[in-house]
């Protein structure tokens, strides 16, 4: 593994006296929700452990890129543990944006529905008509390309801003094979741009260029990832981003939280500001909090975490695909968005992949060594891939805790427990078994499945009761005046579908609902 | 490396296809060798011994034991790891002292055997350590140039369709 890659950490910071709000982590919860108040005139800014990576500096190839993960060593533990750094968490100047796959499919009505519809898991305090107007807004904004027609989910105003990308060679053969079977596919939405899009800060973003490395950052921009997008955007309204910046504590004054205590560049600073906003993700998020017992009242902070389910299919076939071309995430089908005999259901991706991504996931896989594995992956050009993303329902057992283990600041490790429970190997067997089958149609041979779990949800969750939730609805902590949480922590259930776009959404709605608590107050001083 | 496969590879890095950044990197990896400074000299003569069985591999073409080591003193981590499983180095060299003393001196049989038996018994560092290892080796400007994969090439303008491949897809690899 290479050193680290960095952008320079700016030397001095700028005077951040007199905050109206400091956003710790500028991911998809931090970074929209920082445009917001900059536009809206508040002195905001944010602080962010890890830092930039502009789309001049990325390099496609994985190991160069592994700077843009989140690398401080994290506990997997549980029947299915979870594996973190290059396979789940992003650190930088748009947080896991920067390496996201860019699928950006809505929510489903029913999403946000599944207790009151099935008896388990849980309803989210909000319907697909309170995020509707978000969505609208954020799929213009950041570019998403998609389909005219989109043949699933809930109402929408108008079509996608750009036209679809072009589909890589997985997903042709996944379109062919579903055909077959009776199984509708599209085009999926995806927020990498078709064509050409003006960006307010950042300057013209040019169309995707099929390099296919959208997991090792964007080179050109293309790609939404939040420091093209809403940070440029931030910054350009007055927002100060300081990057380099890790949290270690949060300051609490009376049981209020008034700013933060961060490291940057071996030494220890503070800074204050009116209110606080936790978005450091699932993992960081409730680790900060537990650390200092903060804003668990309801004894929530660290339970109910969740990753959807994540199976993925492989096998060789005879085109000379070349996995590597084309965006990754170009086909989807939601036609299994409910399945009979599972609570909640999946979607299906045709998949690109990375050599080094795919040469690891086999060998880890399959346990494969010697001959076997370099024989195989000589054959990597001709590597197909489809997978699923499916529910997760929340479960008691699943948790993050501090462990014993001090990392390098000296701070607890966080140790996360996961195994999936009955409904999620029902619902992956369903989806590997009909894998498979598309696989076997597609002509591919050495089929294997990877089971995985992909994404960290849950661990701050929101809800109306105080006594069940960390967060209320719009993202305020219930018991601690001054903090407020955004990001993928406060989900209450995992939806089926991927996370960013509907995060991004919430940011938006978290920002407005901030901005209307804090106006009266501006307006009078 | 033959002189042909390194003209190759350095005509292609040094070509106008590819972006300054990943040139850098990958030039910097193609002669990459690293000190031992981790691992005692007798566990590292066993680890390399080992890594070449499992991924099959020329120590002087591709230094992956160096890699292993030089990332172990370094203290990276790749962001995770099994909370049953002792930290990366400690896992290793268990897994190192699973296997007979005169490792490296075994015939490949009797040395697939040891290691088909420490996978059992260590399974977790076996495959964290298979993993490192397949990384370091795909990852290797060599290893692409011999399977023909050009996709570092990466200045604007691939195609897509599975059957449109450009110039200098076609034309990369023996
Ligand atoms: C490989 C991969 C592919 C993905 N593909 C997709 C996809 O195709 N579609 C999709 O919808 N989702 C995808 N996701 C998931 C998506 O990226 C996340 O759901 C989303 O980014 C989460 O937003 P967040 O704000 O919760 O956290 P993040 O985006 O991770 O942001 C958290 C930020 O906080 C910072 N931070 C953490 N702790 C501290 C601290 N103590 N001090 C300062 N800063 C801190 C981190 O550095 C980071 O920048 C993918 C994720 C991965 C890993
Ligand atoms: S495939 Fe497109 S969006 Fe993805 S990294 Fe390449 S240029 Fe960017």
């Amino acid at each position: 593994m290479a050193p680290e890659r960095t952008g320079p950490v700016n030397a001095a910071l700028p005077d951040l006296r007199d905050l109206d709000v400091l956003v710790i982590g500028t991911g998809a919860g931090g970074a929209p929700l920082l445009a917001r108040l900059a536009s809206a005139g508040l002195r905001v800014a944010a602080l962010e452990a890890g830092v930039r990576h502009p789309p001049s500096g990325i390099a496609t190839d994985e190991v160069a890129q592994a700077g843009l993960f989140w690398m401080d060593e994290r506990l997997s533990a549980g029947g299915d543990p979870v594996g973190f750094g290059r396979n789940n968490s992003g650190r930088g100047v748009g947080g896991s944006t920067l390496h996201y796959t860019a699928y950006t499919p809505r929510a489903h009505p029913d999403d946000f529905t599944l207790h009151s519809d099935t008896g388990q898991g849980v309803d989210w305090p909000l319907t697909y008509a309170d995020l509707a107007p978000y969505y609208d807004e954020v799929e213009t904004f950041i570019g998403v390309s998609g389909p005219a027609e989109y043949p699933w989910g809930g109402e929408r105003s108008g079509p996608y801003p750009h036209p679809p990308l072009p589909v890589n060679g997985a997903g042709l053969l996944m379109e062919r094979a579903c055909a077959e079977v009776g199984i509708r596919t599209s085009p999926a939405a995806n927020a990498a741009l078709s064509r050409p899009q003006e960006q307010e800060g950042f300057g013209l973003r040019p169309a995707c260029s099929n390099r296919g490395f959208c997991q090792a950052g964007c080179s050109t921009g293309a790609k939404a990832s939040l420091d093209v997008t809403f940070l440029a955007l931030a910054e350009a309204r007055g927002a100060v981003i300081v990057d380099g910046a890790q949290v270690v504590a949060l300051l609490t004054e009376g049981g209020r939280v008034t700013g933060a205590r961060f490291v940057r560049g071996g030494r220890e600073e503070t800074l204050h500001a009116g209110t606080v906003v936790l978005a450091a993700g699932a993992v960081e998020t409730p680790r900060l909090l537990l650390m200092q017992g903060l804003a668990n009242s309801s004894g929530q902070v660290g339970r109910n975490f969740m990753a959807h389910v994540g199976v993925q299919v492989w096998g060789l076939v005879d085109e000379d695909l070349r996995p590597y071309r084309g965006i990754p995430g170009g086909l989807i089908s939601e036609d299994t968005h409910r399945i009979p005999g599972v609570i909640g259901g999946y979607l299906l991706q045709s998949l690109g992949v990375m050599p080094v991504t795919y040469a690891t996931q086999f060998a880890r896989g399959t346990g494969t060594w010697g001959a076997a594995l370099t024989e195989h992956l000589r054959q990597y050009r001709h590597v197909a891939g489809i997978n699923v993303l499916g529910d997760c329902l929340p479960y008691g057992h699943n948790y993050l805790e501090l462990s014993a283990e001090p990392d390098a600041r000296g701070l607890p490790k966080p140790r996360v427990h996961f195994t999936f429970g009955e409904n999620e190997r029902r619902m992956a067997a369903h989806a590997e078994t009909l894998m498979r089958d598309l696989w076997a149609r597609a002509g591919a041979r050495d089929v294997w499945a990877l089971p995985r779990a992909a994404h960290t949800l849950g661990t701050a969750r929101m809800g109306h009761d105080p006594r069940g939730s960390v967060v209320d609805p719009w993202g305020r902590a219930h018991d601690t005046p001054g903090l407020w949480i955004c990001d993928n922590s406060t989900f209450p259930s995992a939806l089926a579908v991927n996370p960013a776009l509907t995060q991004m959404a919430l940011s938006l709605r978290t920002a407005d609902a901030l901005l209307s608590d804090l106006r009266p107050q501006q307006v009078t001083a | 490396m033959t002189s042909a496969e390194r003209a190759a590879i350095l005509a292609a890095l040094n070509g106008p296809h590819v972006s300054a950044p990943t040139r850098e990197a990958l030039l910097a990896r193609l002669d990459a060798r690293y000190e031992r400074r981790y691992f005692t000299e007798a566990d590292f003569r066993v680890l390399r011994a080992a890594a070449v069985r499992l991924v099959p591999h020329d120590p002087d073409e591709l230094d992956l034991t160096g890699l292993v080591d030089d990332r172990l003193h370094a203290g990276r981590t790749d962001g995770w790891r099994y909370a049953a499983a002792p930290p990366d180095g400690e896992a290793y060299r268990a897994l190192l002292a699973s296997l007979p003393a005169d490792f490296a001196a075994l015939d490949d049989c009797a040395q697939d055997d040891a290691l088909r038996a420490a996978q059992g018994a260590h399974p977790h560092a076996f495959e964290d350590l298979l993993a490192e290892l397949t990384e370091g080796f795909m990852a290797h400007p060599l290893t692409a140039y011999r399977f023909g994969y050009a996709g570092f090439m990466d200045v604007p303008g691939w195609q897509v369709a599975p059957d449109a491949f450009e110039e200098r897809e076609v034309t990369y690899g023996p």
